[in-house]
């Protein structure tokens, strides 16, 4: 199995070598933005000591090649900044609403891809029945529309109409007063306030994994080994299961790529919703231009699809043997 | 001759298909006695894959056989249920070296995992005396041992060819039916595969259904052949018998089509157009529509199969002018042949 481990290897440095290289894009891509830094992370009306002050904190007035590796450095401690417009540490700030993000989206995404993966794969082995020409549409349909009017939609008729679930928020008002910060997620008011934003993830996204699992399917029960798993005789769920791991490939190569699409299209879906995670962060930080935080969140989305990709290798690693050989 | 082994008597196998049933197998007729190595040959789409995957049960989901009966030592297995197919038939009995072994390798499993699943499927031996018996198979066909836990992109075609083989001879089968096993290997790759083969007849007394296009093949190796053409089985008898005396239009133009070794000079016959699709009852010659000699009765009702009287009792064609055909054809078509190609494959015969 040593190959498999040099495969390993191999990805895992690739993978910190893609973060280094997303880091200093984000500070190429911030220092060569107009406008004068120091300016937007003073107080307004801040006087010329003010203004000194805080270049000498971020290093502001040292040479461009100083000001990286001081960035590096922070960020590699993890010591981020403050926001300028909240004037707390962005870390405080954020960390928070990051992880309000992810557990709506990872499992929102993951739950996308299982269900699509199965649906695909029924009407990829039943082709040209009424399920496969039929079935599909309603859910191309749905992720056609837009993320926010989905979601608007579930709102009106689950929340409105049939007041099944609350309209908007995390958990109701005053709920959370006196809890640890990770009590609130464990309540039964949380899932009511989870259902929907999560219904309106998947419903956005399921088209992607289905599509591509039925193509994929159709394709691999045409290939010989197939036709040679029939002649042998094996049992139908079998034999099938087979072909989803062969299908199942291009569908991984998608994952992240749609994980990082879902966090994009999140701002939609978090704005209806009023779901406090990093898309509503994210717009709000962009619209007061505060840097640091910006930059922040940019990293941490880039970080994760980049950490996702990592995984996916390593599943295709354990997959399919003939990958490892690439290393 | 003893009791045979396979015999597929008046089978009928048709698609169904949009425009109606289509027929790939019309009252086809033959017989494999123990030991012994058939040769069914014919152009693509003349229905001999569709006759030897009706054998196992393989037919796609829109193929079934309309009429006939196939009788495994003497037990009609045609209307088996799928189950009861994997149970007792399938590669205990009869097992299949697909067309294209290099993609028909699993390329996500071992070759061990897929014996492992087929040993499971088909008895219930434990995992371990399976592994074993695939051992003595790679042996056999002269692969190492240890490599049965190999992927297949490890393998080289040719290998992946022996592999598969191994695949099919491991349950220790009775018959094998192997489905254009050689077509995607280079000559000498292919000359290698059918050693094996002869090696296994001897060896380990297995009977060979052997499917192909190339008739050259079936000559060098097999006892008997059937040649198959749109449906039908136009001529078939020992494969002596065959090449001395083919009676059948089809049968000695699609003989001749091909190079033999013994004639160096001879033109290769060229057979215009196609086998032709035919849908529903097939009550005619399906040749007579290439066929240079054909007169109205050839469209008159399916020809009789009748025995070609030239001392082999197997030898039978499906014509009805199998007397003066082949007559005609020499006459006018065949300057150079002056008879020594029958003497010389009696005597090959004897060398074998």
């Amino acid at each position: 199995m040593s190959s498999l481990r040099r495969y390993f290897a191999v990805r895992s440095v690739q993978t910190v070598m893609m973060l280094a290289l997303v880091m200093t894009a984000l500070f190429v891509l911030f220092r060569s933005m107009p406008g004068d830094f120091t300016a937007q992370m003073a107080a307004s009306g801040a006087n010329e000591e003010a203004l000194q002050a805080i270049r000498e904190q971020w290093h502001l007035d040292e040479p461009l090649y100083m000001q990286y590796y001081h960035y590096l450095a922070n960020l590699v401690q993890g010591n981020l900044g403050e926001s300028p417009v909240y004037r707390v540490d962005v870390w405080e700030f954020t960390k928070l609403r990051i992880f309000n993000t992810f557990i709506l989206v990872a499992p929102a995404m993951t739950f996308t891809y299982v269900i699509g993966v199965a649906i695909g794969t029924v009407a990829g082995s039943n082709r040209g029945s009424a399920f496969e020409r039929f079935g599909t549409v309603p859910i191309i349909g749905v992720g056609s529309s837009p993320a926010f009017f989905t979601a608007i939609l579930l709102v009106i008729v689950f929340a409105v109409w049939l007041n099944l679930f609350p309209t908007s928020g995390m958990t109701s008002p005053g709920s959370t007063e006196g809890l640890a910060w990770w009590e609130p997620y464990l309540t039964r008011d949380f899932a009511a306030h989870y259902v929907l934003p999560f219904t309106a993830v998947v419903c956005r996204y399921l088209f992607i994994p289905t599509l591509i699992m039925r193509n994929s399917v159709v394709e691999v029960m045409g290939e010989d080994f197939t036709e040679y798993y029939r002649l042998t005789g094996l049992p139908t769920l079998t034999r099938l299961r087979h072909i989803a791991k062969h299908a199942s490939i291009p569908v991984l190569t998608i994952y992240p790529v749609s994980l990082a699409r879902a966090l994009g299209g999140l701002v939609l879906i978090e704005t209806v919703f009023n779901w406090p995670g990093i898309g509503f962060t994210l717009v709000e930080a962009v619209l007061a231009r505060d840097y640091p935080t910006v930059q922040f969140v940019f990293f941490v989305v880039a970080a994760f699809v980049i950490v996702s990709n990592f995984v996916v290798d390593l599943v295709y690693g354990v997959i399919d043997p003939r990958i490892r050989l690439e290393g | 001759m003893s009791e045979p082994l396979l015999e597929v008597d008046d089978l009928t196998v048709q698609y169904e298909t949009d425009d109606g049933m289509l027929t790939a197998t019309s009252n086809a007729s033959f017989s494999i006695s123990e030991g012994e190595f058939f040769g069914l040959a014919g152009e693509s789409g003349s229905g001999k894959s569709t006759l030897a995957k009706a054998i196992i049960g393989g037919l796609d989901d829109n193929g079934q056989v309309s009429s006939g009966t196939i009788t495994y030592r003497g037990e009609e297995i045609q209307d088996l249920s799928d189950k009861e197919l994997s149970q007792r038939i399938r590669w205990k009995e009869i097992s299949w070296i697909p067309q294209g072994a290099m993609s028909s390798l699993d390329p996500l499993q071992r070759v061990s995992e897929q014996a492992l699943e087929i040993g499971n499927v088909h008895t219930d031996l434990p995992d371990e005396e399976i592994r074993d018996k695939l051992k003595e198979t790679f042996d056999i066909v002269g692969l190492q041992e240890s490599r049965i836990d190999d992927y297949p992109h490890q393998f080289s075609g040719g290998m992946q060819q022996r592999a598969i083989i191994a695949l099919a001879l491991f349950l220790e089968p009775e018959l094998v039916i192997a489905d254009e096993p050689t077509t995607a290997l280079d000559v000498i790759m292919q000359d290698q595969i059918f050693t094996y083969l002869d090696r296994l007849k001897d060896e380990l007394d297995i009977s060979l259904l052997l499917i192909t296009h190339d008739i050259s093949v079936i000559f060098e190796s097999c006892d008997s052949v059937a040649i198959m053409h749109a449906s039908q089985i136009a001529e078939r008898g020992t494969t002596d018998a065959v090449h001395a005396n083919p009676r059948h239009p089809y049968a000695f133009m699609f003989k001749e089509a091909f190079p033999d070794i013994r004639e160096p000079k001879r033109e290769l016959e060229v057979i215009e157009g196609h086998p032709p699709e035919l849908m529903g009852e097939v009550d005619f010659c399906s040749f007579a529509d290439r066929c240079p000699w054909a007169a109205p009765e050839c469209r008159e009702g399916a020809p009789p199969t009748e025995s070609v009287e030239d001392g082999d009792p197997s030898h039978v064609t499906a014509c009805v002018r199998k007397e003066e055909a082949y007559e005609m054809y020499r006459s006018d078509a065949s300057p150079i042949d002056d008879g020594s190609g029958a003497q010389s494959i009696a005597q090959m015969g004897e060398v074998d």
